[in-house]
Formats: C-alpha cells, sequence, structure tokens
C-alpha cells in the first residue's frame, strides 16, 4: 500500500536531515570524551612540587602536543576547576620546543614517531606524561591510557614517574596496571 | 529424538533483486511499518537530552564525579564496540553484546541468538527450538558448534543440541560471537556451519549483588540473583540461582499443547590473578528441569558441569592456556508408541572429560602462531526404550585432535591465515581440515576477506547405533558404514565502517557438500531403512548485515540473509525421502531491529523478523510452513540507578504462530507473549 511507503519515506528523510545537521557538532567520539576526563582525574590524583609551577598563582595546564583528538571538550572539562587552589588550563603545543610551563601533557598518537625525542626534552621537568599511543608506558612514558576489550584501562610505569619528582596518589595506582620500562 | 526432519525443494525460481523484495514485504505489513514510522518521528520530535541509561555516555558534570573505577568500566564505543574484533577476523562473524541481550527482552539464550543476523532460528515450542547457519535446518540440526566458555554443548546421541538444557544467567554473558561458515582450523570437527560461543563476564565485572524477577503469559515466573565480590586482591567470584516455569504452546487450531516447563539453575565462577603473569577461572554450573510431553508424560534433563582454565603469559608475545572441563547430562525421555512398538521412556546418562591446550606466539614479527592439542572422552549410557533404542546401549569413545594455524603478514595490511586441524575419532579414524583465509586492511575501516576450508561433520550415536524401533523388526537403522559428512566452503566478505555512524558487513558462500546424510534402503529387502552418505550437493548465499546510528540515542540494525540450496541423490544410490529431508531453510529472511534511548531515563526496543517459507518434506509429502513476520518489543525503565523496570512482547503480530515442524494437528504454534521484569543491580 503506497500510504505506508510514503510514510517511510518521510520518516527516513527526516532523519537523514537531522543526522546531516547532527554532523558539525563538535563533541569528540565517545573514548576521546572519557580520555578527557581521565586528564581531568590525573591532576587530582598527582602531586606536583612547589617547583614545579613559576609561581604560587598559576594555574596547572594540561598540554597537549601534537593532533588534538579533544577539540573544546577538554576546556569544558577544566572550566571552572581548581585543584589545590589553582585554576586549569588547557594548551596546545604543535612541537616538543613549543612546550612551555606544563604539568599534565598528553602526547597525541600523531607523535607516536618522535615519542622517545619528546619524552627526553621533557624528562625532569616535573611533567606527568601521559598518552594512548601503543606500548607509551613501557616506552619510558608515565600514565598509558589502553583500551581493552571496549573499556579504558590504566597502564602507568612508576619508575618513569619517581624519576621526576611527582607522587602519583595510591589511588590511582590501585586501578592500574604497573608496568616497566622495557630495555631496549 | 526422531530424526524425520524437514525438507526444501530447490526452486527455479529466479532472484529477486532485494529492494523488490523489501518492497513486496513493506507492501504486505503496511500497518506494521507505520508504527515503526509513527515511533521513528516521535522519536525524532523527542528532546534530544541524553537520557541517564547506561548506555549512552554521560554529560561532562556527571562524568568528572565518577570515580576512575567506574570511568573504567564505561564503554568506549557503540557502534564499533565489536570493531576491535571484527576488524581482524577473517570469516563472517556477529557478535551479540550485552547490552542488546538485554534491551532485546531475550529471555532464554535462543531468544537471545534471534539477535544474530547470519543464524537461522526457529522456535518449534516451549522448550525446543531449530537453529542452524546457513542451511540444514532441523530440531537435530547438527551442523553447527555451540560452546559456552569454551565448553562444548553439544551431544553427541545426534551431533546437536538440546537447547532446552543450555541456560546461563543473561544478565553474565559478555557478548556471543556467532560465525557462520566453517569454524575454521582452530574450532574442530562439527564447525561445519558455523559456531556460537557464548562468552561470560568475569566474576572482576560482576561485583555486588543483582537480582530480577517477573511473569506474563507464556513466561509464568521468573527469579535469578547474583552475587559477587573479592577474595583478597586478586581474586573475584560470583554464585548465582534462578529460576523459571514456562507455559504451553498451542496447537494450530487453538488447543493447549500441554508442554509447560520448568527449570532452576545455579552456580559459581571464581576468576584469580595468580601472578602477574597467570590467571585461573574456575566455573560450574548445575541444573535441573521438568518438561511436560503433549504424547503424554514427561521429559527430565539434570546435570551439571566443572572447568577450569589456566592461562599463562610467557612472554610479551607468547602464551599459552590449558582448560578442563567435565560434563555430566542425564535425561528422561518418554517415547510415545507407534504402530510398531509400544512406548517407553528413554534415558541417557553422558559423562565428558575434556582437556585442551592452546599455545599463542609471534615468530619473528610477522607470524602469528596458535597450535594447540586436545582430548575428549565421553561415556555415555542409554536406557532404551521399545520405540528407540541406542545399541550399544553403553559407549565409551575418544576423540584426540591437533591444531595449528598461521597468521602471515605478507604486506603490511594483508594477512594469509594457513592452518589445519588434524582429529581422530573413534567413528571414522582421521580427518583433516585445512582452512586458507585472506585478509585484506583496503583502508582503516574496510576490509575484505576470502576464504577456502574444509570441514567435517562426524558421525553421531543417531547414524551409527539407532534402532528404531528397538526390536525387531527394526524399522530404521544406523549403519557401522556411515561416514562423515564433508563440507569445502568457498567464502568471500566484506566489513566497513563508514563514519562514525554507520557498520555494514556482507558475507557470501559457496557450499560444496558431500556425503549427506540419507535414509537409504537396500531394494531387495527395503526395510531396515538406514543412514546412509548418499547426498550431495550444494548451498550459496549472501549475507548482509549493517548498524546505522544517526544520534547517541537511537540505533538501527537490519539483516538479509539470501540462501539457495540444491541437494540430490547420488546417481544409483538411493533415499527414500529424495533429498528432501536435511533441509528445511528459508531462501530469505529479513530482520530490523531499533533501540532508543528516550527521555526520563526510559529505552525503547522493537525488532521485526521476516522468515521466507520454509518446505518440510512430510514423508515424502512437500508441506510448508508459511512465511510470517513477527515483532517484539521492549520498554525498560531505569527508575532509579539501581531498580530497572521492564515491559517485553513478544510475538506481537500474530495470536498464534507457526515456525518449524510438518503440518498437522500436532505441529505447535508460539503464543503472542507478554511478560514484566524488575531487576535491581546494588
Amino acid at each position: 500500500m503506497r500510504g505506508a511507503r510514503t510514510l517511510l519515506c518521510i520518516a527516513f528523510g527526516l532523519l537523514l536531515a537531522d543526522s546531516l545537521n547532527a554532523y558539525g557538532q563538535s563533541a569528540p567520539s565517545r573514548e576521546y570524551q572519557l580520555k578527557a576526563v581521565f586528564l581531568f582525574n590525573f591532576t587530582q590524583f598527582v602531586d606536583w612540587p612547589p617547583a614545579a609551577f613559576p609561581e604560587d598563582t598559576a594555574s596547572l595546564v594540561i598540554g597537549v602536543l601534537g593532533d588534538d583528538p579533544f577539540g573544546p571538550y577538554l576546556d569544558e572539562i577544566v572550566q571552572g576547576e581548581q585543584v589545590n587552589n589553582r585554576r586549569l588550563t588547557v594548551r596546545r603545543y604543535r612541537r616538543p620546543e613549543d612546550i612551555g610551563a606544563c604539568q599534565v601533557l598528553f602526547i597525541s598518537k600523531s607523535e607516536d614517531r618522535n615519542l622517545g625525542k619528546v619524552l627526553t626534552a621533557v624528562k625532569g621537568s616535573d611533567v606527568l606524561t601521559v598518552s594512548d599511543a601503543d606500548a607509551f608506558a613501557s616506552r619510558g612514558g608515565m600514565i598509558q591510557l589502553a583500551t581493552e576489550k571496549g573499556k579504558i584501562r590504566l597502564k602507568i610505569n612508576v619508575d618513569a614517574a619517581r624519576a621526576s619528582s611527582l607522587t602519583i596518589s595510591s589511588k590511582l595506582l590501585r586501578s592500574a596496571e604497573i608496568v616497566a620500562s622495557r630495555d631496549d | 529424538m526422531l530424526v524425520s526432519g524437514p525438507s526444501h525443494i530447490t526452486s527455479a525460481r529466479t532472484e529477486e533483486r532485494a529492494l523488490h523484495f523489501i518492497d513486496d514485504m513493506i507492501t504486505r505489513n503496511a500497518w506494521l511499518l507505520a508504527t515503526f514510522c509513527i515511533v521513528s518521528c516521535l522519536a525524532l520530535i523527542a528532546p534530544r537530552a541524553l537520557a541517564q541509561a547506561p548506555d549512552t555516555i554521560p554529560p561532562p558534570s556527571v562524568l568528572k564525579r565518577l570515580s576512575v573505577e567506574q570511568l573504567m568500566e564505561i564503554e568506549v564505543t557503540s557502534v564499533s564496540r565489536k570493531s576491535e574484533k571484527l576488524s581482524e577476523t577473517a570469516s563472517a562473524i556477529q557478535v551479540i553484546t550485552r547490552s542488546e541481550i538485554r534491551r532485546s527482552g531475550a529471555t532464554s539464550i535462543p531468544e537471545a541468538l534471534r539477535l544474530a543476523p547470519n543464524l537461522q532460528v526457529a522456535q518449534v515450542g516451549p522448550h525446543q527450538w531449530a537453529i542452524t547457519a546457513r542451511g540444514f535446518n532441523s530440531t537435530t540440526a547438527n551442523k553447527l558448534l555451540v560452546l559456552i566458555d569454551g565448553r562444548s554443548v553439544y551431544t553427541p546421541l545426534f551431533s546437536g543440541v538440546f537447547w532446552d538444557i543450555q541456560d546461563v544467567l543473561l544478565e553474565d554473558i559478555d557478548r556471543i560471537e556467532v560465525i557462520s561458515g566453517p569454524g575454521g582450523a582452530v574450532w574442530g570437527a562439527n564447525a561445519v556451519n558455523g559456531v556460537i560461543n557464548i562468552i561470560t563476564r568475569s566474576s572482576k565485572d560482576t561485583h555486588g549483588l543483582y537480582a530480577e524477577a517477573g511473569g506474563g503469559t507464556s513466561l509464568n515466573d521468573f527469579a535469578g540473583v547474583r552475587y559477587g565480590g573479592t577474595i583478597g586482591s586478586h581474586t573475584s567470584y560470583r554464585a548465582y540461582g534462578k529460576y523459571f516455569d514456562r507455559d504451553n504452546g498451542v496447537f494450530s487450531n487453538g488447543d493447549d499443547a500441554n508442554d509447560s516447563w520448568r527449570m532452576g539453575q545455579g552456580g559459581f565462577r571464581i576468576d584469580a590473578q595468580t601472578s602477574t603473569r597467570d590467571a585461573l577461572t574456575v566455573s560450574a554450573d548445575g541444573y535441573g528441569l521438568n518438561e511436560n510431553v503433549f504424547s503424554g508424560g514427561t521429559t527430565t534433563a539434570s546435570g551439571g558441569n566443572l572447568t577450569s582454565r589456566w592461562s599463562h603469559t610467557l612472554s610479551a608475545t607468547s602464551d599459552m592456556s590449558l582448560q578442563l572441563y567435565y560434563d555430566h547430562t542425564q535425561l528422561s525421555n518418554p517415547e510415545p508408541a507407534s504402530q510398531f512398538s509400544p512406548g517407553g521412556t528413554l534415558k541417557d546418562r553422558l559423562d565428558t572429560y575434556d582437556v585442551d591446550f592452546e599455545h599463542r606466539f609471534t615468530l619473528g614479527g610477522r607470524n602469528h602462531l596458535v597450535w594447540g592439542l586436545g582430548y575428549r572422552f565421553t561415556h555415555d549410557v542409554v536406557g532404551n526404550s521399545p520405540p528407540l533404542g541406542f545399541f550399544p546401549p553403553h559407549l565409551d569413545h575418544s576423540l584426540v585432535s591437533g591444531f595449528v594455524q598461521d597468521e602471515i603478514a605478507l604486506v603490511p595490511n594483508l594477512f594469509l591465515t594457513l592452518g589445519t586441524k588434524l582429529e581422530h575419532n573413534d567413528y571414522t579414524g582421521f580427518e583433516v581440515e585445512p582452512t586458507a583465509r585472506l585478509r585484506w586492511s583496503m583502508t582503516s575501516n574496510q576490509m575484505v576477506w576470502a576464504a577456502v576450508s574444509r570441514a567435517v561433520r562426524t558421525p553421531s550415536r543417531v547414524e551409527r547405533d539407532l534402532r528404531e524401533p528397538s526390536q525387531f523388526p527394526v524399522i530404521l537403522a544406523g549403519s557401522s558404514d556411515f561416514e562423515s559428512e564433508i563440507l569445502v566452503a568457498y567464502e568471500l566478505g566484506y566489513r566497513a565502517e563508514l563514519g562514525s555512524r554507520v557498520s555494514a558487513s556482507v558475507s557470501a558462500f559457496y557450499n560444496d557438500y558431500s556425503d549427506v546424510r540419507s535414509v537409504s534402503f537396500t531394494p531387495a529387502t527395503i526395510i531396515p531403512l538406514f543412514f546412509a552418505n548418499n547426498l550431495e550437493g550444494e548451498t550459496h548465499g549472501v549475507e548482509f548485515s549493517a548498524t546505522y546510528q544517526p544520534f547517541g540515542w537511537w540505533q538501527v540494525r537490519a539483516g538479509l540473509d539470501l540462501l539457495k540450496e540444491s541437494l540430490h541423490v547420488k546417481p544409483g544410490a538411493t533415499d527414500i525421502n529424495n533429498a528432501l529431508n536435511e533441509t528445511s531453510d528459508p531462501e530469505r529472511q529479513f530482520s530490523l531491529r531499533s533501540s532508543f534511548d528516550l527521555p526520563r531515563r526510559l529505552e525503547l526496543d522493537a525488532g521485526l523478523r521476516w522468515v521466507d517459507t520454509l518446505f518440510i518434506n512430510n514423508g515424502g509429502v512437500p508441506a510448508i510452513v508459511p512465511k510470517y513476520s513477527e515483532m517484539d518489543a521492549r520498554l525498560g525503565w531505569h527508575a532509579t540507578k539501581q531498580l530497572e523496570l521492564s515491559l517485553v512482547g513478544q510475538n506481537l503480530l500474530h495470536h498464534h504462530h507457526p515456525e518449524f515442524g510438518v503440518p498437522g494437528p500436532t505441529r505447535e504454534e508460539l503464543l503472542r507473549a507478554v511478560y514484566g521484569k524488575v531487576s535491581w543491580r546494588f
């Protein structure tokens, strides 16, 4: 019967129009929404020494190095939040040389090839290095956000963290898999 | 237990184009489609606020307040939740996720299997199902391998599955992987047309108390409870119990079929991380059921199993596992009297001991190897009945198997897998099942695969040891000459994720069967009829499936299967059913599911299925199961974080309809049914 067929076409037409509309929206994928919240969580479970900040009133900076998978979502997450009386801000860096005062550095998968260089560049500067690059933790990164069986898992390289003056709370260590640096 | 299965007559009709077919279907079910459209439009108009249903990701304000552990529980992907597994499998695999099972309102494993677009699922009655992939369906379908957590659940009596016995607390299923086509070297004999692997969640993921209860018109009452916790910091456990009570089906004239039944089951599971490199899982289940049979009497079954699995990581590129299980099944089935013999009770007691070892490792960066060894011992004791018996009544049977498979990275994104399984069974000796598969990741989200495989279906006790009736004169008998059925399958497939909203897959197959079971006779004496391997032929078809998620709160899944079968009797050989008895399959099968996350923490799911006519052989007289369309729907409400209420309607379109069986006064039909359920999660 033609009536039903017409109804179906209308319904699909509406749905198509709406989905084209939705295409422009800015929220990142579920995966990166979750990872952004993890970054926020890390600021609360890690202690930076006072020397890590240029001054008492400086904000806690979350830096994103390389291709930015979060977009404005990460800024939205940290807006209005405070950790130890410090505001949170997000900075984006294209190259390791551009990294300024930064307490949490998220290294995008796009920098995978230069990982060694990046980690050496920030060594000793009290930066918590985080990434979802392959085997990040065993390559010397501090916290790796790995996806296993559809869920996010944390892999923490305690030695790398200890080499800087950062203290990672036991609450965070408890939920993570502890990884050792691979001898290369 | 009788092997008088249905059949399919080969059709000389030409293929209709898919569009034409859908059009046809639409015309026939106009009012149903109208309902779908109206619901869809309502959903479009509804405010786009994200419901707090667990399936959608919460807004930032909520996410920020979750603990790290809670964040780690959220699933990263929705449409592509399965993408990790699917993108690497060179076969026609479908994954049924836990949330799909919950939202469909399925109350049993066969009902959950309806969600796999590549399976044919037909319900015969309240406790009987005919399930297969790619043809050869019957209540004793024998070309599918079914596993629950690696434990094989098929019966050597007829190489099939007693679906009423297999039960799991559905809440604790992690996923069901359904592969249509020969499972490949890893799975082995009887994985001819497909493999179903029901995987339950680790007890690490099922902490706390879960309770459910409900009742309805066909599913009279049911209840289930599970409690999970930890022992120390490295061990998790859970224990569960469940019970249900189901009502009769009806005959085509609407009379009660008097086959209500009930079942109780309980069990536990322990998962321990005994060291950084070792994990141990131990699980056990026990069950008992009682079924009324319409011909009089009751069927009872009880049993249990104990499974343990140890995995050990040898290095970053090598790990192994060892699995042992013991399964005990006993059943007692009333067998009605026939014109050839008085009635009686058939009893069976089966003990299965199985050990399987597997080692996976990477060699030289290009080769991923898996190899394994297995041994299974079954001890079967049958208590024969006058209408039906197995001779010898006691049978001990050994199965030794080994397999090896190598996935070679020829060039980046092109993988060749070569593998074979070698088995030795007491009936036919050595069987070899080699496979070659090619997988090409054309782009990061599109994949093409092709495969050629040989698979065998080894004899079961029916083909070798049956006597129907037990006493002289025997009408139908097994034969010690019955050999394995052989399949050579050629497959081709394509899988893609087209943007973040759409995923689709297509699989095509050409199956060349030889030595398929026939019921043959020697012209001189006619009886006894005996099982022989006198059929051969081919089947071919295509399986489509697609998922479309236009918004976070709406997902649509569609599936279409096309199948053409062409079996014939080997030249010069005999088959009393003229090659019609082994198959009872629809040429076309279509499914459509829609899931909505609505405001106020509501969820609405609806599923439509349409199955083409089945051609069934009725003792030489062709008969049919008429084509039908049916719909299930579920409305769920997360009243609080812990409490979920749901209302489910099944088979809503007709008061009763048949899905399988030879027409006649005793063909059962399924009733329209409704049930309500409450579940608590603490």
